[in-house]
């Protein structure tokens, strides 16, 4: 088990810059999630500690080792990438011993490892069979096998789930959350998935453009958002976000700032504001209320009002978030 | 049934028979005129069975020339440029996959332009190369190539291949600590199967038929292969068509086996050969 910490790390594709300055720290033992929109760069810093990528700037460190300069292999890490690269000409048993067997580990050991592993995924049933047999699903499941078989000091996990159904995705994330707590190690698991993020995450990075927007566990960033960025990335639907026109009919806020609220703490209940609704849509248990006031309300399916009707909307004070306009950051403490 | 089927309809099965019939009456008049008799002229009008039959003609082609000593040499010469040539070129090809992207272009651009050398312009260069390493009247000059991938085809068909494999998995290997040769052989080489026979066939073919280097080359006749026995038998008696088209069809008969053989592993399609791990 070890941590892995970036300082300063940067790297740059021509003119663009695919991580700008990155600080992170992956605790020991700990499940840290990157999560940020396609092309934030979050492949890119995983690929970067993995030794895959080069860095232009910064260091990184696995342990007590800088491993900045030090060859893929050496660095003593797994990585589980997003098409899984799983060998097509090898069966699940060989793909799983594949890392051992290039160690030219002892065949009792690669044996013993390659059956504690695929046991440890559920990976047992298929062993014999070759990866385009298989299910998405299963493949994950190889794909993690051959990550553990190694027992590295880190897991790198590049958007594993990305490719699978909606069920077994779910049935996934449960899954990854179970064998880091049974392995015990350090993971970096990234993804563009939010609910992926705050469900999996001991801790979340939000990422964008190459910059660390947010570090914190997944209550901090979700409820205590640094800027409207990380604000409007987390949460379905993404937050509302008033002027202080929009908003003088709730609050009165200062000019140059903007007002977030979740769609969950705007109630539709008492004696709010009057607003009528526009567009009512039904996620399962809850739905989502759309008002002609710019505000989206998260209610219980049950209670939802009919489109069309007048309805009285209102929210807390302490609730809802307050922005600067002009930069995005957090006004209210 | 594919978009492909469907637009092709019925029309699909007469026109594949067409070609077919096409490229194989050559052949076929090639094999029903080796089976007539020795001396006779050809037929006036296109026969495709011979009457008598007569197997005499091939008889008359191995007694005027030793076909099967230069049988024997031409497979010699096929066993040794053959692999080294998909050795090589799939080497190469592998080796172009991990240069860097300008440098990478750099060398797919001159490959091409090298690809566009008339192959009887470089004869007299490499014929004064071969006789100052004094290597003129042996298999080497013919083998030689081979050492460059045979061609610069070869060798963009094998980076075109292994640059169709997905990253990752080169990546995943190489994560494991995997050397390039080592990633060669065990991940790139079994992925690009069809590529490997296909470079092997033509490459066969290419050495089984050339008659250019052999002629320039090779002296004496016991080292002959094939083509210049079949020049040799042409040079005897050049009006048997029955005895040279005999020839032909030793000459011919190891290149269509050969194909044969072949075909059912590159020309293999199923869900298995196809997916590569995306």
């Amino acid at each position: 088990m070890s941590r892995i910490e970036l300082q300063g790390v940067r790297k740059r594709f021509g003119a663009t810059a695919a991580l700008d300055g990155v600080d992170v720290e992956a605790k020991d033992g700990e499940l840290l999630v990157v999560v940020g929109p396609s092309g934030c760069g979050k492949s890119t810093l995983l690929r970067c500690i993995a030794g895959l990528e080069a860095v232009d700037e910064g260091t990184i460190r696995i342990g007590d080792r800088d491993v900045t300069n030090v060859k893929p292999a050496a660095r003593n890490v797994s990585m589980v990438f997003q098409s899984y690269a799983l060998f097509p000409h090898l069966t699940v048993r060989e793909n799983i011993a594949f890392g051992l067997v290039v160690r030219e580990e002892p065949k009792a050991v690669v044996r013993e490892r390659v059956a504690e592993a695929s046991k440890l995924v559920g990976a047992e049933p298929f062993l014999d069979r070759r990866p385009y047999e298989l299910s998405g699903g299963e493949r994950q499941r190889v794909a993690l096998a051959r990550a553990l078989v190694r027992r590295p000091e880190a897991y790198l996990l590049d958007e594993p789930l990305s490719n699978l159904d909606a069920g077994t995705r779910v049935e996934m994330r449960t899954e990854i959350r179970r064998l880091h707590r049974e392995v015990g190690s350090t993971m970096v698991h990234v993804t563009h998935d939010q609910v992926e993020a705050m469900t999996i995450g001991d801790r979340v990075v939000v990422l964008d453009a190459g910059r660390v927007r947010q570090v914190g566990t997944p209550d901090e960033v979700y409820s205590r958002p640094t800027d409207l960025f990380v604000a409007r990335f987390l949460g379905t639907p993404a937050i509302n976000v008033l002027t202080p026109q929009e908003a003088r009919a709730f609050f009165a806020i200062p000019e140059g700032t903007v007002l977030g609220v979740r769609p969950e703490q705007v109630r539709l209940d008492g004696d709010g504001v009057p607003s009528r609704v526009e567009l009512v849509e039904v996620a399962g248990s809850d739905a989502y209320v759309f008002l002609d006031r710019g505000l989206v309300a998260r209610v219980a399916t049950d209670a939802r009002p009919a489109e069309g009707a007048e309805v009285r909307a209102r929210f807390d004070r302490e609730a809802a978030h307050l922005f600067d306009e002009a930069t995005g950051r957090r006004i209210q403490p | 049934m594919r978009a492909g089927e469907r637009r092709w309809g019925g029309w699909r099965q007469p026109v594949a028979i067409a070609v077919a019939v096409a490229f194989l009456l050559p052949l076929w008049f090639m094999v029903s005129g080796s089976l007539r008799e020795p001396g006779t002229p050809p037929p006036r009008a296109p026969e495709l069975i011979p009457r008598p039959l007569s197997t005499v003609s091939y008889d008359r082609a191995f007694d005027l020339v030793d076909l099967g000593r230069h049988t024997v040499n031409s497979l010699i010469v096929a066993a040794l440029t053959v692999p080294l040539a998909v050795l090589v070129a799939s080497l190469a090809g592998f080796a172009l996959l991990l240069v860097a992207g300008r440098a990478r272009a750099v060398i797919v651009g001159l490959s091409f332009a090298a690809l566009m050398i008339p192959v009887t312009a470089l004869l007299v260069p490499r014929f004064a190369m071969f006789r100052w390493l004094g290597l003129t009247d042996t298999w080497a000059p013919l083998v030689a190539p081979a050492l460059l991938g045979l061609s610069p085809f070869y060798v963009l068909l094998f980076y075109w291949s292994f640059r169709r494999l997905p990253p990752e998995l080169l990546e995943a290997a190489r994560l494991e600590g995997m050397q390039p040769f080592a990633m060669w052989r065990r991940v790139g080489m079994p992925l690009v199967r069809p590529v490997t026979i296909a470079v092997a066939l033509l490459a066969f073919i290419a050495s089984w038929g050339n008659f250019l280097e052999p002629l320039i080359y090779v002296f004496n006749p016991d080292l002959y292969t094939l083509p210049l026995g079949l020049r040799s038998l042409e040079t005897l008696d050049r009006t048997n068509y029955p005895v040279l088209l005999a020839g032909a069809v030793v000459a011919t008969a190891p290149v269509v086996l050969a194909f044969v053989i072949a075909q059912r592993y590159f020309l293999h399609e199923d869900r298995g050969a196809g997916w590569l791990g995306r």
